[in-house]
This record gives C-alpha cells, structure tokens and sequence, in this order.
C-alpha cells in the first residue's frame, strides 16, 4: 500500500509564533516527528515595526528564534523571514538586513543549517518581482544561508500568482552570487534595491499561473520569457554576471 | 553549571509548566522590546544602511545579543500562558545536538544540505515552490511541476491548496486535512511528471 504521506526526508514544519511564542499544537506535533526521525524545518517570520520595534531589535529577536529553533524545539533546519510590517514583503530593504545580519551572526557562530522565504511585492511575469526575487537570493547567500525557499510572488495573497520562473530567478541569482565579494553583493543590492522600492504603492499586480504557462504543456508563455530575459539583463547591469 | 542535556520536546513542554505564569499583552508589548531595546544598547548595535555585515565584531556581538535575548527573556507558550527559561549551557548543547549534515529527497533527486559558512562558492539549495501561497485545486499539479521541472531547483515547497474536491480547505475541520493530503498526493505527480520522483518536499 502506497501512502500520501511525507518521507523521513522531506521537511516536517512547525512554525513559532510572534515574538519568541509557540503554543501546544506545535509542541504536540514536534514531539511525534521527534520520535519517528524526520526531517524538521521550525519556521520563525520576525515582524519589523512589531512587538520587536526596529531594525537592531528585531535582528536580535530573529537570532533569539533561529536558536530556539534548536536548542528548543529540536529543528534540524531553521526557516527565516523578517517580514516587514507596514508593506508585508521580505524583500524590502530593513527586511533584508534583519535576515542578513540575522544568518550572518549564527553563520559565525555555529555549523546551523539557515533557510529564509520568499514573499516579493510584485506578481509573476514582472520584472520587479524577478528583481525583488533575485535581490533576496543574492542576499541571502552572501550571508551564508543554505536553503532559499520560494517564491511566493504577490506578497503569497493571492490564488494561483506564484509560478517556476520566479524560483529560476531565484536560483540562478543565487548561483552567479555564490563565491562573490560580499563588498560588491553589498553594492548590488543597494542599486536594486533602490531601483524597486519607489514601486510600492504601484507594483505590478502581474498574472495568474493559467495566463503564465500553458496549462497543459506546463510551459511558460513566450511574454513571461521575454520579462525574465528583462529582467536578467538588468541584474546584470547592475554588477551580477548571470551567465544564461 | 554544565547542561544536564539537551531539551528534549517533553523537557521544554516540563519547563513551561513550571513556568511563571505572565499575562500575554505584557509580554508582547512590555518584555519583548524593552528587553530587545536593552541589548541593543548593551552591545552598542547600529546597522547603518548595510545588509550583508562584513565585519567580525557586528556579527559576534549580534549573535551575543540572540543568546542573551533567549536566556534572559525565556519563551512565551501561548496555550498555558507561562514562560519557560533556558540556560546559556543548555542552547549550546542543543546546538551541538542538531545535525550538521541532511539528506532531502530520496534517490538521485537527492539534495545535501550541508554548512555553506560566509559566501561560499557552493551554491544554496533552491527550494523551489509557492511558500504557502493559495493554489487552486484545479492547476495544483501543474503549478508544482512548474517548479520540479526547473534545473535550478533542488527541492520543493508546496503551496496551499485552497478546496478540495470543491469544498473548501477551512482551518480546523476534516476538509482541512483531506486538503493536505491531496496536495501531497499532486506534488508527487508532479515530480513524477517533472521526471524527478525523488525530489524532496
């Protein structure tokens, strides 16, 4: 009999709650996949304008969590994801340098395997959230993170707007990154972001998975191929040398 | 005083317990930032416009401030409403307890998770998915191929499917976990369809 269920090895998630909490069903859960060996992620988003306050603060928090996650919760994997209050996304810049200073400090630290997710504030077939997209890889893997998680384009709101092509965006940028100068990632980073975050109040709402792919060949259109293309070229103009 | 052990489940479920019973609006809007303020101030901290820190003492100090946030502060159960303290000692045994090195996947879709450490040329794992984000029932399995059949991708993160077999997926209810099973039923398909049955989710 063949079951529906998760293998040993696929990540088991039980999410903290804001700030520094968890509750019962979270305990429960953890304490049978505890016993049966499996693969456990315990996700933390630490909330920038909440409970925490600023920038430092919630940096601060971010570490206190991502220990928890270990030394409490008995995690094997910890999932990021400093969310920023007032525009709810992960890629804005204080998120950004939460998650980057965060994974930084515990990089130096410890041998913890780091994973932070990804909620742009563009829809797919964009070029902002391709852009936003890669702006966080780039990030994320210049502080040392090992698993990069997403993307759920469209702040992760809206019914069927994620698609692949933001998770090659996300891939690719991460690749050329890997192995840079953090000094020069630094500076990529501030040219895009400082590119995107005057969109906030008009980002693109981009499209629907079904006017993104064929349905049934599950291919991109030619329109969103030509976005990334876009977008590719300008990660490149701004000092990423992504090969394809 | 050296750690007795690592926490175990039960050992963090004994200590809130035993915890001090605290109400839960003193806590989020008095404990937590007047603490987080005090050990940003203690350790002088001050990002400037930087995002990634290149400098050794940032971090140290960061990570410092982290381990004194958790010790000093303790965590919040929200269903006893108590919280349970940890010793410095005991975070780093539970640090030492956690395993460096995963395996996620099966076969050869495996993917190994391992210490990357500063920005290593190695690249990060791509887990490739919608991160919780609603997906029709409809497309779920194409919306997940869509990911698995990327080359850059190395895992996958499901999305949430948002009814099944037109009910919908309601929080706390039996539709909730029929839900959830499908989803896992369709991302298999999709790996399948991907040509990497493997691939971890």
């Amino acid at each position: 009999m063949v079951h529906a269920g998760h293998r040993v090895t696929d990540a088991h998630e039980c999410s903290q709650l804001n700030e520094l909490k968890m509750d019962m069903t979270g305990l429960n859960m953890l304490a049978g996949w505890t016993v049966n060996g499996d693969t456990i992620m315990v996700e933390q988003m630490p909330i920038f304008g909440g409970y925490c306050g600023g920038l430092e603060e919630t940096a601060i928090c971010d570490v206190a969590t991502t220990l928890a996650s270990f030394a409490l919760f008995s995690g094997n994997f910890h999932l990021d994801g400093p969310i920023h209050i007032r525009w709810g996304t992960t890629t804005n810049r204080e998120s950004l340098q939460i998650a980057a200073h965060a994974a930084a400090a515990v990089d130096a630290n410890t041998d913890l395997l780091l994973a932070n997710q990804y909620y742009p504030m563009a829809g797919p077939c964009t070029e902002m959230c391709l852009i936003e997209t890669a702006c966080q890889a780039i990030c994320d893997t210049g502080s040392g993170r090992e698993l990069l998680s997403g993307s759920a384009a469209a702040k992760g709101v809206v019914q069927d707007k994620t698609t692949g092509m933001e998770a090659r965006a996300m891939g690719e940028a991460a690749l050329t990154a890997a192995g840079m100068k953090v000094s020069d990632l630094n500076e990529i980073i501030e040219k895009l972001v400082s590119g995107y975050e005057t969109r906030y109040n008009d980002a693109p709402a981009g499209k629907r998975f079904q006017e993104c792919y064929d349905v049934k060949t599950v291919k991109p259109t030619e329109e969103y191929l030509q976005v990334y293309d876009n977008a590719m070229q300008q990660l490149r103009d701004a000092g990423l040398p992504i090969k394809h | 005083m050296a750690a007795t052990r690592a926490l175990t489940i039960c050992d963090t479920y004994d200590r809130f317990v035993k915890g001090k019973k605290v109400d839960e609006a003193e806590w989020d809007y008095t404990i937590i930032p007047q603490n987080a303020t005090e050990l940003k101030k203690k350790y002088k901290l001050d990002f400037g416009k930087t995002f990634i820190p290149e400098d050794n003492k940032t971090k140290n100090d960061l990570f410092q401030a982290g381990l004194e946030m958790l010790v000093n502060t303790g965590f919040y159960n929200m269903d006893l409403k108590k919280v349970m303290k940890v010793t410095e000692e005991e975070v780093w045994e539970g640090i030492k307890k956690t395993p460096t090195k995963l395996i996620l996947g099966e076969g050869r879709d495996i993917a190994r998770f391992y210490p990357r450490h500063g920005n290593s040329p190695v690249k990060p794992i791509i887990q490739g998915g919608p991160t919780g984000s609603p997906i029709s029932e409809d497309v779920f399995v194409q919306v997940m191929q869509s990911y698995a059949q990327e080359g850059v991708v190395d895992d996958l993160v499901n999305g949430v499917m948002t009814t099944i077999e037109g009910h919908p997926a309601k929080a706390g209810t039996p539709y909730e976990i029929r839900a959830t099973m499908a989803e896992l039923r369709a991302t298999r398909e999709a790996r399948e369809r991907a040509g990497r049955p493997g691939l971890g989710v």
